[in-house]
């Protein structure tokens, strides 16, 4: 059972495609873990169609001349379906350490961004993920009976369990936890009898400004609490 | 408002389902005709270029018109599958003008228009018999030295220290042939297709 979800916030950035690509990544990979949050996700696509594509009363469409309907129908009826070009094959396995992990769908999708591995001291691995963007997407693998030494946060890091459980001084995380700890949160993460897979990103700053989310100002008020 | 508008939700998945199943376009011009210039005030708005907003609408259409069969009425309704579709069309818009090379694709995050959208999202619960099949095939291909630490491991059950045991060699000598071999393999799966 996941405990910890990202925000409505979060959900609603993703959903337009307005979060870094490396929250991109960890909120899209607890979606595929997280049926709730999967069922809220289609809610707030419903809600920023119907925002794009409004009714007819409330929202008059101008007529823009530039839009040459019959020229542009045409040009569709004429076009060739695109071929699938540069799609690389999902990925679902990941292996480390002896162990065999199967990887949630958009990790698997984008398997091709994951690099080597490589040992930190302490029980530790890391592997980067190259999603471009300002922010550092790793997985971070802790071995059984691993801990981190306490530690503060420079900028907002966020952590998706994706197989195993970790602790620290407040909680317990297992598979599919997503936590958002800020510069003021000390913690010291450790791993007890069992190992722990996770993704790790740190975050930048978020856009409320801007595209698609703005379509969601008059709701805030239910998004943004 | 007239009865039969495509913003009434029935009405335009019924428009959806007969541009896919038998190229209907009247039907795909009244879906154009209530999306395309939404889209395009939208996309205006955006981007503060016409040309683009005017490519946006373009693509996002054609996608419309060429991939309908992948609409499912049971996931939601014809407006937010077009919004899906848009969204994405957007947000590689905004990725090929960075010209960055790494940056992450839209169908890799939100598989909309994938044709088997569901296969792996199945497969996430399914479990891994198919997947040891297919990993048995490639052991094979394995030196006997590495094949013989991964049987013991993965097949087995044994651990690193009872596979040096066993086989009385060093731990680290089982500890790199295992890392060589998953390596080997991650290569195989990589290139088998």
């Amino acid at each position: 059972m996941i405990k910890f979800h990202p925000s409505e916030q979060h959900l609603v950035l993703y959903t337009a495609g307005e979060l870094s690509p490396a929250m991109l990544m960890m909120v899209g990979t607890h979606v595929d873990m997280c049926s709730h949050c999967q069922a809220h996700v289609r809610d707030i696509e419903q809600q920023l169609a119907r925002k794009l594509f409004g009714d007819v009363e409330k929202q008059p469409v101008e007529r823009n001349s530039s839009l040459d309907e019959q020229a542009m129908l045409q040009a569709i009826f004429n076009s060739q379906p695109a071929t699938e070009t540069g799609v690389v094959a999902a990925n679902d396995s990941l292996y480390l350490e002896g162990n065999h992990f199967k990887l949630p769908a958009t990790l698997a999708r984008n398997s091709h961004r994951i690099g080597d591995w490589s040992r930190l001291p302490g029980k530790l691995w890391r592997a980067p993920v190259t999603v471009g963007g300002e922010e550092m997407l790793n997985f971070i693998y802790m071995a059984e009976n691993a801990s981190l030494p306490e530690h503060t946060h420079k900028g907002n890091e966020a952590t998706l369990v994706v197989n195993g459980v970790f602790n620290d001084e407040n909680n317990e995380y297992r598979d599919g936890d997503f936590v958002l700890l800020d510069n003021h949160h000390k913690h010291s993460p450790a791993t007890q009898n069992e190992d722990c897979l996770t993704l790790a990103a740190l975050e930048g700053p978020l856009h409320f400004t801007s595209g698609l989310s703005r379509l969601l100002n008059p709701f805030s008020s239910l998004f943004f609490k | 408002m007239p009865p039969a508008q495509p913003d009434n939700a029935e009405h335009a998945a019924e428009l959806l389902a007969k541009v896919a199943s038998e190229q209907s376009r009247a039907a795909f011009s009244e879906l154009f005709r209530y999306f395309a210039p939404r889209l395009q005030a939208y996309a205006t708005r955006q981007f503060g270029n016409e040309q683009t907003a005017m490519d946006l609408v373009q693509e996002t259409m054609s996608n419309v018109w060429h991939k309908a069969h992948l609409f499912k009425p049971d996931r939601g309704s014809a407006a937010t599958w077009i919004f899906t579709i848009a969204r994405n069309i957007r947000f590689d818009f905004l990725r090929k003008n960075k010209h960055r090379q790494y940056d992450l694709s839209a169908d890799d995050l939100w598989p909309v228009l994938a044709e088997t959208n569901d296969s792996l999202d199945d497969d996430y619960a399914l479990d891994d018999d198919l997947l040891l099949q297919q990993l048995s095939v490639f052991c094979e291909q394995l030196p006997n030295a590495q094949r013989t630490v991964i049987e013991l491991i993965y097949i087995e059950g044994k651990s690193q220290q009872e596979v040096a045991d066993a086989l009385q060699i060093p731990l680290g000598t089982v500890k790199s042939r295992t890392r060589l071999a998953l390596q080997k393999l991650k290569e195989l799966i990589k290139h088998d297709d």
